[in-house]
């Protein structure tokens, strides 16, 4: 569960790292943007909670492709190192974190809700005695994988992705739109933030701060999937997640229930760990493993 | 209190200013001069005050013989009542206490600053910041679930080394800070212009060189970490020191990571002058709103706390798109060499300036 929503997450991460070299601080608050937009559907409106999740995708997709446009792209035209770039998504994140409280705020005042630490797991379908969640997190997960995988591998455009992905300057001298790639990589990982976001207050409490509290996992999540390949995101959100939550249940079997409380640590030490042994992270040496075997193979038989 | 309003609010700023200008001076240390993103500040700000937190309230317990055989943190508030009774008439032990606790907060700040930088040195840019950031919320972590640290959720009081100035007691822990911060502003300064200062910045733009003219890159950056985060525990600890107690919940990523960041960067980085004046802006305007907040309220429909943030988040863009290089740009050093050659010029061509 908690792997399927950091996976989404920890994707459009690495997406738009991969893409534009800008590691995004405002992206745990695009997931709170689409925690907003489920309650205010499920709330305000009365509508199923699942009718909010399109609306999640666009609104926080349009929300990252204007930070993209408006902000980051100008500073990335006058070669602003990437520390620069980070600290404009924290600015950015800085205002989200501000609009956010302001709009919860709003919503308790004017619809007499409780905006701030709220659940809506009672808003979810029941299938086979199962929360539906349990069935739409991670088929969603699965889905975007393989529209992903499809799009990259057989699409003329995700062809022209991945070769701007591998050399810009070469894809642009190609006719290769490189600009129209970012935009459309930092549409989608704001969508799919949207998207985790908006199922999120099914399973946990939702609060201004929870993208923003999530972050450090997201990020570690994608580190040690490997910044640098698009699979690394997904990757690293489940391997995170599994080892975050089994971690957690395992030590507290083992040494003690005083360990739950030190979940946040475990992602964490994970990271650092995978930094260490790979500084490229899991996906990094896989690929590089993979690399040698063929070469060997190839000298082999050649 | 019989202190205007107005010097209370200057009490007021300038003690949220001096812990923060600890922070900053050593960030531009590590990040303007040497280059290292250290997104980790709350690392070594959070281990300065624990051990505030931690350290000199049991100290004195043993050592004045209050509550022997009791739980320190279960009854925090007692004991501390009865051992600042003590530090109330002995100024000797209170100062003594003082410099103890600083010493070791910045002994805590070095160790930890040593030992993030020993993974963290082999990465670079943002693997390198990840780690950092990892590293404090660990910390911060550790502190809110870990009582015996800090008091967990509920901070603990700390004894009060400065009772016995009475109800001058915030003004003259004021003045103490201001006075480590212009010793430590002025040890940086003098560092920043000589010749390891220079190392510093040609470790930053570029490392190879560094290194082919026989410079150990690596060993520059790990001092230069253990050294600023030692500073910045001086900070967390006399802030710490200032509020009477400790709270692990107050030492957050955004406060004590972000709010630095904007400031050198607001400031201009590489250059102390400016990272004084980018500090001060910062907290300046914070405070303002603050103080102002009834005022503001009828014309902002909504609550104030959010319009600080807003109005910082805009005004970093903002200074990140059109003056990326602060409020006042780094400078050319001038060596002894330069000022010669400069001086010899004027002399011959009384027209150009150097």
């Amino acid at each position: 569960m908690f792997s399927s929503l950091l996976s989404l997450l920890s994707l459009g991460l690495t997406l738009t790292f991969l893409t534009t070299r800008i590691p995004n601080f405002a992206h745990g608050c695009f997931a709170t943007v689409g925690i907003y937009v489920a309650l205010t559907v499920h709330k305000v409106f009365k509508a199923d909670i699942y009718y909010g999740l399109p609306l999640a995708f666009l609104l926080t997709g349009f929300l990252a492709l204007l930070q993209y446009l408006v902000v980051l792209k100008p500073l990335s035209r006058r070669r602003a190192s990437v520390i620069t770039l980070m600290v404009a998504t924290i600015a950015l994140e800085l205002i989200l974190l501000a609009v956010l409280n302001i709009y919860a705020d709003y919503l308790a005042r004017t619809f007499k809700i409780s905006s701030r630490y709220f659940q809506l797991r009672g808003a979810d379908f029941q299938l086979a005695g199962e929360r539906g969640l349990l069935f739409v997190a991670p088929s969603l997960v699965a889905i975007t994988t393989l529209l992903l995988h499809l799009a990259l591998t057989k699409t003329k455009f995700g062809v022209a992705m991945r070769a701007t992905i591998e050399n810009p300057d070469l894809a642009s001298a190609l006719g290769i739109n490189a600009d129209l790639v970012y935009k459309v990589s930092w549409f989608l990982a704001g969508g799919l933030a949207g998207l985790a976001g908006g199922l999120l207050p099914l399973w946990f409490i939702g609060n201004p701060d929870t993208g923003d509290y999530m972050l450090v996992s997201i990020f570690a999540a994608s580190v040690t999937g490997g910044l640098f390949s698009i699979y690394g995101g997904l990757f690293g959100g489940f391997f995170v997640g599994f080892v975050e939550v089994l971690g957690t249940g395992k030590l507290a079997l083992s040494v003690g229930t005083w360990i739950i409380p030190y979940r946040p640590i475990i992602p964490l030490l994970a990271m650092v760990i995978t930094l260490l042994i790979a500084p490229r992270g899991i996906t990094g040496i896989m690929v590089s493993r993979v690399r040698f075997k063929w070469i060997r193979v190839w000298r082999w038989t050649g | 209190m019989t202190l205007p309003v107005e010097a209370l609010f200057l009490v007021d700023l300038m003690s949220t200013f001096a812990p923060y200008l600890l922070v900053t001076l050593s960030l531009n240390l590590e990040y303007g001069y040497t280059g290292v993103p250290d997104f980790g500040k709350t690392l070594a700000v959070a281990g300065g005050a624990f051990l505030v937190g931690y350290l000199p309230g049991r100290l004195l317990m043993q050592l004045l013989g209050v509550g022997l055989g009791l739980s320190y943190v279960e009854h925090n508030a007692e004991i501390v009542t009865k051992i600042n009774e003590f530090l109330r008439v002995n100024v000797p032990l209170s100062m003594a206490v003082l410099a103890l606790t600083l010493a070791l907060a910045m002994v805590v700040g070095a160790a930890l600053g040593f030992l993030v930088s020993h993974p963290a040195i082999r990465l670079r840019e943002i693997s390198l910041a990840m780690v950092f950031l990892a590293a404090g919320e660990a910390l911060v972590v550790i502190g809110h679930n870990y009582p015996e640290l800090a008091g967990g959720t509920l901070g603990i009081g700390v004894p009060d080394v400065f009772a016995w100035a009475g109800e001058y007691r915030f003004p003259m822990v004021t003045a103490f800070m201001i006075a480590v911060v212009v010793a430590v502003f002025i040890y940086l300064y003098l560092l920043t212009k000589s010749p390891l200062g220079r190392l510093l910045r040609a470790v930053r733009d570029d490392e190879n060189a560094a290194l082919a003219l026989g410079k150990d890159v690596t060993k520059v950056r790990i001092k230069v970490i253990t050294l600023a985060s030692a500073i910045t525990a001086l900070g967390g600890a006399l802030y710490a020191i200032y509020t009477g107690s400790v709270i692990a919940a107050a030492y957050q990523k955004v406060s004590w990571t972000f709010w630095p960041w904007v400031m050198v960067i607001l400031g201009g980085t590489a250059n102390n002058v400016g990272v004084v004046l980018g500090t001060f802006v910062f907290v300046t305007v914070r405070k303002l709103i603050i103080f102002y907040k009834d005022a503001f309220a009828p014309y902002v429909p909504f609550d104030v706390v959010w319009l600080d943030m807003l109005l910082l988040g805009v005004a970093l863009i903002l200074i990140l798109l059109y003056r990326p290089e602060g409020l006042i740009p780094e400078k050319p050093i001038k060596t002894v060499a330069v000022r010669r050659v400069t001086a010899a010029l004027k002399l011959r061509e009384p027209g150009i300036k150097g």
